[in-house]
C-alpha cells in the first residue's frame, strides 16, 4: 500500500453499518456511518442499551456487520487488528482471575512477556507497579479498571476503544481515569473511540462527540469539540464554551431519550 | 466458622477412636478365634510387608503403575475433550448423545470386552481404569468450558490469541475448578476398577495379592490388602487435594470475594 495514501485515510471508517439479532430481524444499528482522523478522540453518546456495545464490537472485528462496512485505514479485517485495543465494559470481568495483574498485562501482549519491559512500563503509566503481584480480585475496582486500562496500551496500539470504562467506580475515580486516560492518549498520540452515556465525559474528553439515535441506532449528530487541550476538570468545565456544547449534546440526547419513553 | 469448629474432634480422640477399635478387634481375635478373625499383629505384619521387599514389586508398584497410567490417561483425554466440546457448541449435538449413552455403562461390564480386545494384559488393566474415571473428569471439563464468560474470550480475541491458543490460555484455566471436582470422583472410580481389573487373570497387583491369600486362607494378609488399598486411596485424595489448593488458591480468593460481593 502507498505510504501516503495509508497516512491521509482515517484511522477508522464506519459506513452504513447494519447489525440485526438474528440477521434479518429488527436491526439494532442502522446505516452507521462516521469517521475518526489519526489522533483524534471521538466520544459515541447514545441511550442504554442501543447498541453501543454492539457497535464497538463491529469496530473491533469481533463481529461481522450484515451491511456495510468498517474500514481501518482503508482495509477490512476479519479478526481483530493488532494494533487495535479494546477496554471492555465490565472490567472486572474482563480480567483473568488466574492471573496477577502483571501476568494480566502481559496477556496484552499475548502473555509472551512477563518481564517485559513494556508491560513495567505499562504499569507505570496506569500507576499500577505496587500492585502487579496481587490478583485483580484483590485489588480495587479502579485499580481493575488501571490495569484492563494497562493490558490494553501495552501493545501500543494506534487505536483504543473504549467501552463505557468509567460506568461503574465511583465520581473521584472516574474523574482521575479520565485524566488518565487523556493524558496517555495524548503521549501516546493514540486515538481512542470512547463509548458512553455521560453527556459531561464526552464532550470534557472527546475532539468529536457522536450522538447516536434510540433503536435502531444510527448517527443523529457529529459535534466538533474544539476545545483546546490540555482540558482541566475544573477550569474547562466553566468555560462557556463548554457548557453550550454540553447544552447542545444534551438537547440532543434528550430528544432521544423522550421518543424512546413515547 | 464456628459453627463448623464445634464438629472438628480433636486429633487426641480420632486417635482414641481407632486405638479402641483395634482393642476391639483384638479382643474379639483372642476371645473367639476363628479364620476370618487373625490377630492384629499378623494382620500389621502383612500390611507393613507389602511396603518392601518382594510384595512392593509384585503388588503395590504395579497396581499404582496402572493406576496412575490410567488416571492419567482419563485426566488428558477427559480435559482435552471436555474443553474442546464444550467450546465448539456446533460439535455438541453431535457428540452430546453418544457420551451420555456411555457414561451409563458401568465400567466393570467392559472388562469381558476389553479381555478379549487386549487379553490379560496391562493395556486391559490400564484401559477399564481410563474408561472407568474419564468421564467425571469429562463431564466436568464440559461444563466448565461452557461456562466461561464470553468477556474472556473477547479479551483473547481482541489480543490475537487463535482458537486453539484460546483453548488452553482462557478456557482450560477457566474450567480447572470443575475439572478439579470431577477428577476427585474420578480418582475413586479409578480405585474400584484398578482392583477389579486384578481380580481377573492377573499375576501380580494388589488385587491380585488379596486374590491368591483368600485362596491360601492367609486371611491376615487379606485384610493387610484391603487396608493397603484404602491407604493409597487416602494417601492419593490428599495428594489431589494438595495440588487443588496450590493450583486454585486464585479460585478460592475469587469466589470468595464474589460471593460477599453478591451478599
Ligand atoms: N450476541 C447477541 N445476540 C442477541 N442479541 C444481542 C447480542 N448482543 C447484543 N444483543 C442485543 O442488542 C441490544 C443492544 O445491546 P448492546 O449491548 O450493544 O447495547 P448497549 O448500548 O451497549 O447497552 P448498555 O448501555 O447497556 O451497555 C440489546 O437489546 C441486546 O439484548
Ligand atoms: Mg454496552
Amino acid at each position: 500500500m502507498d505510504k501516503s495514501a495509508a497516512m491521509n485515510e482515517p484511522i477508522l471508517a464506519v459506513d452504513n453499518l447494519t447489525k440485526a439479532f438474528p440477521a434479518g430481524a429488527t436491526p439494532i444499528l442502522n446505516g452507521l456511518t462516521f469517521r475518526q482522523e489519526p489522533g483524534q478522540f471521538v466520544a459515541v453518546v447514545g441511550p442504554s442499551g442501543c447498541g453501543k456495545t454492539t457497535l464497538l464490537r463491529c469496530i473491533a472485528s469481533l463481529m461481522q456487520p450484515d451491511t456495510g462496512s468498517v474500514l481501518h485505514r482503508g482495509r477490512h479485517f476479519d479478526n481483530p487488528p493488532p494494533w487495535l485495543s479494546v477496554v471492555f465494559q465490565d472490567y472486572n470481568r474482563s480480567l483473568f482471575p488466574w492471573l496477577s495483574v502483571r501476568r494480566n498485562v502481559a496477556f496484552g501482549l499475548r502473555g509472551s512477556g512477563a518481564n517485559d519491559k513494556r508491560v513495567d512500563e505499562a504499569l507505570r503509566a496506569v500507576n499500577l507497579e505496587h500492585a502487579a503481584d496481587l490478583y485483580p480480585w484483590q485489588v480495587s475496582g479502579g485499580m481493575q479498571q488501571r490495569c484492563a486500562l494497562a493490558r490494553s496500551i501495552v501493545v501500543s496500539p494506534n487505536l483504543l476503544l473504549l467501552d463505557e470504562p468509567f460506568a461503574s467506580v465511583d465520581a473521584q475515580t472516574r474523574i482521575d481515569l479520565q485524566d488518565m486516560v487523556m493524558e496517555i492518549c495524548q503521549t501516546m498520540s493514540l486515538s481512542a473511540l470512547l463509548v458512553t452515556h455521560d453527556i459531561d465525559e464526552a464532550v470534557f474528553m472527546a475532539d468529536k462527540v457522536v450522538v447516536l439515535s434510540t433503536r435502531p441506532a444510527r448517527v443523529v449528530e457529529e459535534i466538533a469539540i474544539d476545545l483546546p487541550r490540555p482540558r482541566d476538570q475544573l477550569a474547562t468545565k466553566e468555560t462557556p464554551e463548554f457548557l453550550q456544547l454540553r447544552h447542545r449534546v444534551y438537547t440532543l440526547v434528550r430528544k432521544q431519550a423522550q421518543k424512546l419513553s413515547r | 466458622m464456628t459453627a463448623r469448629g464445634r464438629y472438628i474432634t480433636p486429633l487426641a480422640w480420632q486417635a482414641a477412636t481407632i486405638l479402641a477399635l483395634i482393642a476391639l478387634w483384638q479382643w474379639a481375635a483372642l476371645t473367639y478365634p476363628a479364620v476370618y478373625l487373625p490377630p492384629i499383629e499378623r494382620i500389621a505384619q502383612g500390611y507393613f510387608q507389602i511396603w518392601h521387599g518382594d510384595l512392593l514389586h509384585s503388588a503395590l508398584l504395579p497396581s499404582l503403575r496402572r493406576l496412575g497410567a490410567g488416571f492419567a490417561i482419563a485426566i488428558l483425554v477427559g480435559c482435552v475433550m471436555g474443553v474442546v466440546l464444550g467450546s465448539l457448541r456446533s460439535l455438541d449435538p453431535w457428540v452430546r448423545p453418544t457420551i451420555e449413552y456411555l457414561r451409563y455403562i458401568p465400567a466393570v461390564a467392559i472388562l469381558p470386552a476389553s479381555l478379549i480386545v487386549f487379553g490379560a494384559t496391562d493395556q486391559m488393566r490400564i484401559f477399564v481404569i481410563a474408561f472407568g474415571s474419564v468421564f467425571p473428569v469429562l463431564i466436568a471439563a464440559t461444563d466448565g468450558a461452557r461456562r466461561v464468560d464470553p468477556i474472556l474470550l473477547d479479551v483473547a480475541r481482541a489480543v490475537g490469541l487463535s482458537t486453539a491458543e484460546r483453548l488452553v490460555r482462557v478456557v482450560l484455566p477457566a474450567s480447572l475448578p470443575s475439572i478439579f471436582s470431577g477428577m476427585r470422583v474420578a480418582l475413586s472410580i479409578a480405585l474400584v476398577m484398578m482392583v477389579i481389573s486384578e481380580l481377573i487373570a492377573a499375576d501380580d497387583g494388589l488385587g491380585f495379592y488379596i486374590l491368591r491369600n483368600q485362596r491360601l486362607f492367609q486371611t491376615a494378609n487379606v485384610y493387610a490388602g484391603v487396608l493397603t488399598i484404602g491407604t493409597v486411596g487416602l494417601g492419593l485424595t490428599l495428594a489431589l487435594l494438595a495440588v487443588e489448593k496450590r493450583v486454585l488458591s486464585w479460585h478460592r480468593g475469587w469466589r470468595g470475594l464474589t460471593e460477599t460481593g453478591r451478599g
